[in-house]
């Protein structure tokens, strides 16, 4: 996935950007330290890589994503200039969408987020080291990993991000196919259709539901459609908004919607919402919803004991 | 006249079919015809089939709306059928007021309507 | 409003027939963007309303459509500018507050509902521009 979508799916804007570096700490005094000791990060960045990789190639499992000679020569390539990258002294949106695109790489790949945090865990090691070898001061030590870990940890946070990202791109896909398969209407009687409604309704798969009900109506030119919301877990206003909507169009096409499976629950919530559904059939069973479809279409209905009570007639007279 | 919308007469109802774009000169023709001849024949329906409107924009709306109110006055009541499925949503999303006009899938359920109204007169 | 430009018209407003241009060449867009029917209409219909405002209420204007495409989702925007009176107080007409402006306020509040981006830039004197995007759904 493409690194700007990342950034939209995860809303990173300046004002996250400003939350994040606040409750970090990690302020433009860190940044001008990083700057400062960039000729460290010079100086030690080849050494840095190679420890670094040695870790990643030394376990089986990490190993595997370095298959070749080439592809170790270009990451280590990457990891220098993403190493150096910590000392450029700046945390903007283009520092964040870079480290995005790093994060993303990784995430493609397949890199689990277990192999990411301790290869960063080896990472601050390495620095560390370095720090105490070059600086020497304890106190200038530890101020400088201070501000190096913060920034660090700041990209940790972003490359699990990621993650989090591509795992959500990938739901909001299986969801779209699964409202794709989701809203079949069946044509129960001549000119007489049902829509049995189930699982949740956002404002996305109201108005499918909409296009989908008028698009049957029109092409089978039904007179009835029936709208079964039991198998719907929540009516909240959208979703009863949205039903009185598909109505008042069914209606302009000059056809009829009858509403059932209103439980008592949904009855509570929608006077309670003011929803006016007083221009709807509304009804609990869906069997009465399509006893009166049937009406409406001039089909009268025979209840069953009638039959009974006619076979019933019919031995009695043969008897006679 | 090009473009004019054709008036046809079964009983008591007239039928009118819009194909084309709703223009200014058309429409403003449409409604003159449309009085002229319930005046002339005292039809007491109309029946307006518009499957053949690609677009209805609230100027479309309110011109089929006002020949409905006129028509009324009178004495005939109007019926519009045919609407295409993308028609009503779009109408109905744009929260255009469209209350008191009767619908009809098609021109043939148009005409039962006013068979079952007489029906019931009697 | 984000997004590039893939292809862009320019369009003038100055009668009944541009109207119907402007609307063709929008509906042209939304084909090449794989709207279905539902949202061909929506954006047709209010690219509909708003020439139709520029021309009755400034007696003319200039329309720009275009096919927009933002990471990988294709959109259809269009600009609608005259020199006219301007509106008033927007909200308000927005809302179907004025009377004689009713039915353009029931026009540009028609349209902001059938599209996914709105904006407008008004004042009187000042002429207006109104800027609309809906973007395809997958």
């Amino acid at each position: 996935m493409d690194h700007r979508k990342y950034m939209k799916i995860l809303k990173l804007d300046e004002a996250e950007l400003r939350s994040r570096r606040a409750f970090f700490e990690l302020t433009e005094a860190d940044l001008a330290r990083l700057a400062s000791l960039r000729p460290f990060a010079e100086k030690v960045t080849d050494d840095t890589v190679e420890e670094f990789y040695r870790l990643l190639l030394s376990h089986p499992e990490t190993k595997k994503f370095f298959p070749d000679e080439l592809t170790v020569r270009r990451v280590k390539r990457t990891q220098r200039e993403y190493f150096l990258g910590l000392f450029a002294g700046r945390c903007d949106l283009a520092y964040m969408e870079d480290r995005l695109r790093v994060g993303a790489i990784h995430e493609q790949i397949g890199l689990a987020t277990k192999w990411y945090l301790g290869a960063y865990r080896k990472y601050l090691s390495i620095i560390k080291k370095h720090l105490i070898a070059e600086i020497g001061d304890p106190e200038e030590v530890r101020s400088a990993f201070e501000s190096i870990q913060k920034l660090v940890y700041f990209d940790v946070a972003l490359a699990c991000d990621t993650y989090l990202a591509a795992k959500l791109d990938a739901l909001e896909r299986h969801q779209a196919a699964i409202r794709e398969l989701s809203t079949p209407v069946i044509r129960v009687y001549d000119r007489v259709l049902l829509l049995p409604l189930v699982g949740a309704i956002d404002s996305h798969r109201a108005n499918q539901v909409m296009d989908s009900v008028l698009t049957q109506v029109g092409q089978t030119q039904a007179k009835v459609i029936i709208i079964d919301i039991a198998g719907v877990p929540v009516v909240d206003t959208r979703v009863a908004d949205s039903l009185i909507k598909t109505t008042a169009a069914v209606r302009l096409l000059g056809a009829e919607t009858i509403l059932t499976g209103i439980t008592a629950q949904v009855a509570r919530t929608i006077v309670q919402l003011g929803v006016d559904v007083s221009a709807m059939h509304t009804l609990s069973r869906l069997a009465d919803g399509i006893e009166l479809a049937l009406s409406l279409v001039g089909k009268a209905v025979q209840p069953a004991e009638t039959k009974k009570r006619r076979r019933r007639k019919r031995s009695e007279a043969e008897e006679r | 006249m090009n473009g004019s919308i054709p008036i046809l007469r079964i009983g008591e109802i007239l039928v009118a079919s819009v194909q084309t774009e709703l223009r200014d000169r058309v429409a403003n023709a449409f409604q003159e015809d449309v009085l002229n001849t319930l005046e002339t024949t005292g039809a007491t329906g109309l029946v307006i089939d518009i499957s053949g409107l690609e677009v209805v924009d609230t100027y479309v709306a309110r011109v089929l709306a006002e020949t409905g109110q006129m028509a009324k006055l009178m004495g005939a009541s109007t019926v519009l059928v045919g609407m295409r499925p993308e028609i009503a949503a779009t109408l109905i999303r744009m929260a255009y007021p469209m209350g008191g006009i009767d619908t009809a899938l098609n021109l043939q359920e148009g005409l039962a309507l006013f068979g079952r109204r007489k029906k019931k007169k009697k | 409003m984000s997004g590039e430009t893939l292809e862009r018209s320019e369009m003038k407003i100055d009668s009944e027939d541009d109207i119907i241009l402007v609307r063709r060449k929008v509906r042209d867009f939304a084909s090449a963007c794989a709207f279905d029917v539902f949202a061909t209409s929506a954006v047709t219909t209010a690219a509909s309303e708003l020439a139709r405002n520029v021309w009755t209420h400034a007696g003319g204007g200039f329309a720009t459509v275009e096919k927009v495409s933002e990471d990988a989702r294709l959109g259809v925007r269009a600009e609608f500018r005259d020199n006219g009176p301007g509106i008033p107080d927007i909200e308000r007409v927005l809302a179907g507050g004025y009377s004689t402006a009713r039915t353009m306020g029931l026009g540009l509040s028609g349209s902001k509902r059938l599209v996914d981006e709105f904006e407008i830039e008004s004042a009187p004197g000042r002429g207006t521009r109104i800027t609309f995007t809906k973007w395809a759904r997958y």
